[in-house]
C-alpha cells in the first residue's frame, strides 16, 4: 500500500558495493579482512562504539546467531529469521521465549518446525498440480516449504524474484493464502541462483546487511560517498566518529549537532534546506514513518498506510496505529479535530513574522560554519609551520600545544555554531516550555552571556593560532605558546560552562518531548574502534567451509 | 509474461467449467485482451445490495499472479471501502495481503464478502464510513439501498 519515496531502497546500496560483484564469494572478503583486524588493535579497552566493516560484518553477526542457535538448537537460517523479526535484539527474543513459550514465538515470526513436508509430497503420485500456475508438474519439480505448502519451482522462483526486487528479502513469505511462514533462505538461494546468479548474490547481501539495517544498536556511517562502515553502539552514547573521520549523531544519523537536540537539529536542517522542487515534492507527497522515519509515499487506498518496516500509521496525522483494518484497533484514533489545523495555521503565521529572527540566528550559525571550513585548512599550514620549526632547531621540541590548540578550536567552533540553532528553538515559540516570559528573558540573557564569552574567546584563540609563529623570535614564540595553551584551557572551560547552563537551566524547562543532547566531551567526539573479531572469524570460516 | 498468460488461460477454462457452480459470479474475459476482465456479481442477500448486479473491471498486471490484479467497481455503489467516484476498492488482499494462490474468481468472492461486511475504519467513502461509525445503521442502509436501486437494478417498465 505504500512505497518508498526513494526509488529502490535496496538498489541504493548497490553502488558502493560494486567491487564485491567481481568475487561473488563473500568468504574471500571475510578471510582477507580477518588478517587485517588481527593486526589492528589490542583487546584491552572496551570502547562504547565499534566499527563494523564489510569484512567484519559476518563475524559480528555470527555472535548473535550462534547464541540463539545454541539456546534453541536451531539451524542458522531459522535463527536468522527469528533475529530479524526481533530486530537483532537477542534479549528481547529470549524474553518472549521465556514468557510466551516456543510455539508462540515461532508462530509470531513465521517459523514452522514441522517435518511432515516430505510426507505430504510422498502421498501424491508422481504428477502434482501446482496451485499457482494450475499446471500439472512432476513431483520432483515441486518444492515444499517448512510450513507444508508446496508449489512448482518455477512459481517459487518467480515469487522470490519479485520479492527480492521489491526489497523484501528479509521476509519472503510462503505463497499460500494467509500463510505466515518465512521461506527457507537455503531454498530461496538455490532456486534464485539457478535463474539469476546476481540476484542470488544480492539476496545474500541483503540478509547479511539486515544485521545493520534492522538492528537498533547499529547504524550505517552516513558519510557521502559511503565509507562502507557501520557503527555498533555497545553502551548508550550519542555522538561518534567513524574511522573515515565523519562525526555523526548516533540517534538521528545526521552530522554531530550537540548542543542541539535531534528534534531541534531536524527542524533546523529542514528549515535551512533550499526549498527545491524535490523538497516540495517530498513534503507534499510523503510522510515519515513514525517507527523507522523512512519517507513513505501514499500510492492509493485508504488513510491507513503501511510502511515497508511493518509499521502502520494514519496518513492524516502521521501517528502510529494498529495494523488491522478493524473497528477496535483504530477506534479512538481521531486526528481530524480542528485544534490541529489551527495550530498549523498559527505556526505558519509565526514563521513569517519571525523570519527576521530566524535570519539572525542563521547568519551567525552560517558564519561559524564558514569559519570552521576555513580553519579546517589550517591543519596543513600548521603542519608546514611545525616542520619548518623542526628544521630550524627551535628551542621547543614539543608541538602538541599547537595541535591541541587547533583541535580545541575546531571543537569549540562546532559547538558555538550549533548553539545558535539551539537558541533559536529554545527561546522561540516553536518548542513549548513551562517558562513565563520573564523567566525566559532571564535565562536567555544568561545563555547569551555565556555564548558571547565563548564566542569572543574562540575568536581570540583563532587569532593566536593563525599567527606566523614559525617566523617569530624565541621570546615572542614562547609568549605565544603560553597564550595558546591558556586560551585553549579558557575555551574548554567556557564550553563546559555553556553545556552546564544548557543542561541545568534550559533543557529541564521544555515540556512535551524530551530533548536529549550529547554531553560535552573535552577530548572531542569518541572515536569508534574496529571490532576485534579474530577468533569468531576463524570459526565462521571453518563453519562455512565444512557446511 | 508467458506465465501470467498461461495462468489466465487456465483460469478462463476453470471459469467456463464453474459457471453453473457459482451463480453469483459471472466472470468474462475481454475478447481481444486476456489481461482485461469484467465480472458481474450479485449483491449478497440480507444486505442493502441485495437484488443488485454490480459490474467489476479487472486489470491484470504482467506479473500476475505474483502481483494482484487491479479491481474497481464500474457500477456505482455506496460502500465505505469503495471510492464513490472511481470505484477503487480498499481491500487488504488486493494490496499487501495478496497471495498468488488467489484467483480472479476468489477475488470476486472476497469482494462479495466485503460488501456484506464493510470496514468503516478505513473508509474510501467517508460519508458512508461516518454513518456506520456513528452507529446510524439505518441511514447507511437506506443510502446504500437507494444507490443499489438507482444503479444496480434493471429499470422497471
Amino acid at each position: 500500500m505504500a512505497e518508498y519515496a526513494s526509488s529502490d531502497d535496496e538498489e541504493r546500496y548497490q553502488y558502493y558495493d560494486d567491487d564485491d560483484d567481481d568475487d561473488d564469494d563473500v568468504d574471500v572478503d571475510g578471510g582477507d579482512g580477518g588478517d587485517e583486524i588481527v593486526s589492528l588493535r589490542s583487546h584491552g579497552c572496551r570502547p562504547a562504539f565499534k566499527i563494523i566493516t564489510k569484512e567484519s560484518l559476518m563475524a559480528a553477526q555470527e555472535e548473535d546467531l550462534r547464541m540463539v542457535m545454541d539456546v534453541l538448537s536451531l539451524k542458522e537460517h531459522v535463527a536468522r529469521t527469528l533475529l530479524i523479526h526481533y530486530r537483532w535484539d537477542a534479549e528481547k527474543l529470549l524474553e518472549v521465549l521465556v514468557e510466551e513459550g516456543k510455539e508462540k514465538l515461532y508462530a509470531d515470526v513465521g517459523v514452522t518446525m514441522m517435518e511432515h513436508g516430505k510426507h505430504i509430497m510422498s502421498r501424491f503420485s508422481s504428477v502434482v498440480m501446482c496451485n499457482i500456475c494450475i499446471e500439472e508438474v512432476s513431483a520432483n519439480e515441486m518444492t515444499t516449504m517448512d510450513c507444508g505448502h508446496f508449489f512448482c519451482n518455477t512459481c517459487w522462483t518467480e515469487h522470490f524474484i519479485v520479492k527480492i526486487n521489491d526489497g523484501q528479502s528479509r521476509r519472503i513469505r510462503c505463497m499460500a493464502h494467509q500463510c505466515n511462514a518465512i521461506c527457507d533462505e537455503e531454498i530461496v538461494r538455490n532456486l534464485v541462483s539457478a535463474r539469476d546468479l546476481n540476484l542470488a548474490v544480492k539476496f545474500d547481501r541483503f540478509l547479511l546487511e539486515s544485521y545493520i539495517e534492522d538492528n537498533r544498536k547499529i547504524k550505517w556511517c552516513p558519510s557521502v560517498p559511503h565509507c562502507g562502515n557501520a557503527i555498533r553502539m555497545d553502551d548508550p552514547q550519542f555522538e561518534v566518529e567513524c574511522s573515515c573521520g565523519l562525526q555523526f549523531c548516533f540517534s538521528c544519523s545526521s552530522e554531530a549537532h550537540s548542543p542541539c537536540s535531534c528534534q531541534m537539529w531536524e527542524m533546523w536542517a529542514k528549515k535551512c534546506q533550499d526549498e527545491s522542487e524535490t523538497v516540495n515534492w517530498i513534503s507534499v507527497h510523503t510522510k515519515p514513518c513514525p517507527k523507522c522515519r523512512k519517507l513513505v509515499e501514499k500510492n492509493g487506498g485508504c488513510n491507513l498506510v503501511y510502511c515497508i518496516c511493518g509499521q502502520t500509521f494514519c496518513w492524516l496525522c502521521g501517528g502510529a496505529t494498529g495494523s488491522d483494518h478493524t473497528w477496535t484497533s483504530i477506534a479512538g484514533h481521531s486526528c481530524g479535530r480542528f485544534k490541529d489545523n489551527e495550530k498549523v495555521k498559527v505556526d505558519r503565521a509565526k514563521r513569517e513574522t519571525y523570519l527576521v529572527r530566524y535570519l539572525h540566528y542563521y547568519n551567525r550559525y552560517k558564519a561559524h560554519k564558514d569559519s570552521f571550513k576555513l580553519e579546517s585548512k589550517l591543519k596543513e599550514t600548521m603542519q608546514a609551520k611545525i616542520s619548518n620549526l623542526e628544521d630550524k632547531q627551535c628551542i621547543c621540541k614539543d608541538f602538541s600545544w599547537v595541535t591541541n590548540g587547533l583541535s580545541r578550536l575546531f571543537r569549540s567552533r562546532q559547538i558555538i555554531s550549533y548553539s545558535y540553532p539551539f537558541a533559536y528553538y529554545m527561546f522561540g515559540d516553536l518548542i513549548e516550555n513551562d517558562l513565563t516570559k520573564k523567566e525566559k528573558e532571564i535565562k536567555k540573557n544568561l545563555f547569551e552571556d555565556q555564548q558571547q564569552q565563548l564566542e569572543a574567546n574562540i575568536e581570540k584563540l583563532s587569532l593566536y593560532i593563525e599567527k606566523p609563529f614559525d617566523q617569530f623570535s624565541n621570546d615572542e614564540f614562547m609568549e605565544l605558546r603560553m597564550k595558546i595553551i591558556t586560551q585553549s584551557v579558557v575555551v574548554d572551560n567556557l564550553c563546559s560552562k555553556l553545556y552546564e547552563c544548557i543542561e541545568n537551566e534550559l533543557l529541564g524547562s521544555i515540556s512535551g518531548e524530551t530533548h536529549i543532547i550529547a554531553p560535552y566531551k573535552s577530548k572531542g567526539v569518541e572515536k569508534a574502534l574496529e571490532l576485534s573479531v579474530c577468533r569468531d572469524m576463524e570459526t565462521s570460516n571453518t563453519e562455512r567451509n565444512s557446511g | 509474461m508467458q506465465a501470467s498468460r498461461a495462468r489466465l488461460f487456465k483460469e478462463y477454462k476453470e471459469v467456463q467449467r464453474e459457471k453453473v457452480a457459482d451463480p453469483d459470479i459471472q466472470l468474462a474475459c475481454d475478447d481481444t485482451n486476456i489481461f482485461k476482465w469484467t465480472a458481474l456479481i450479485k449483491g449478497p442477500s440480507e444486505t442493502p445490495y441485495e437484488g443488485g448486479v454490480f459490474q467489476l473491471a479487472f486489470a491484470v498486471p504482467e506479473q500476475y499472479p505474483l502481483q494482484p490484479p487491479q479491481v474497481r467497481f464500474l457500477t456505482k455503489i455506496f460502500h465505505p471501502n469503495v471510492h464513490f467516484k472511481t470505484g477503487e476498492i480498499c481491500l487488504d488482499i488486493l494490496k499487501n495481503a495478496w497471495s498468488p494462490a488467489w484467483t480472479l474468481q476468489s477475488v470476486c468472492r472476497a469482494i462479495i464478502a466485503l460488501m456484506a461486511h464493510p470496514e468503516p475504519d478505513s473508509p474510501l467513502n467517508c460519508d458512508s464510513g461516518n454513518l456506520l461509525r456513528s452507529g446510524d445503521i439505518r441511514g447507511f442502509h437506506s443510502m446504500a439501498r437507494m444507490y443499489t436501486r438507482l444503479a444496480a437494478m434493471p429499470k422497471k417498465g
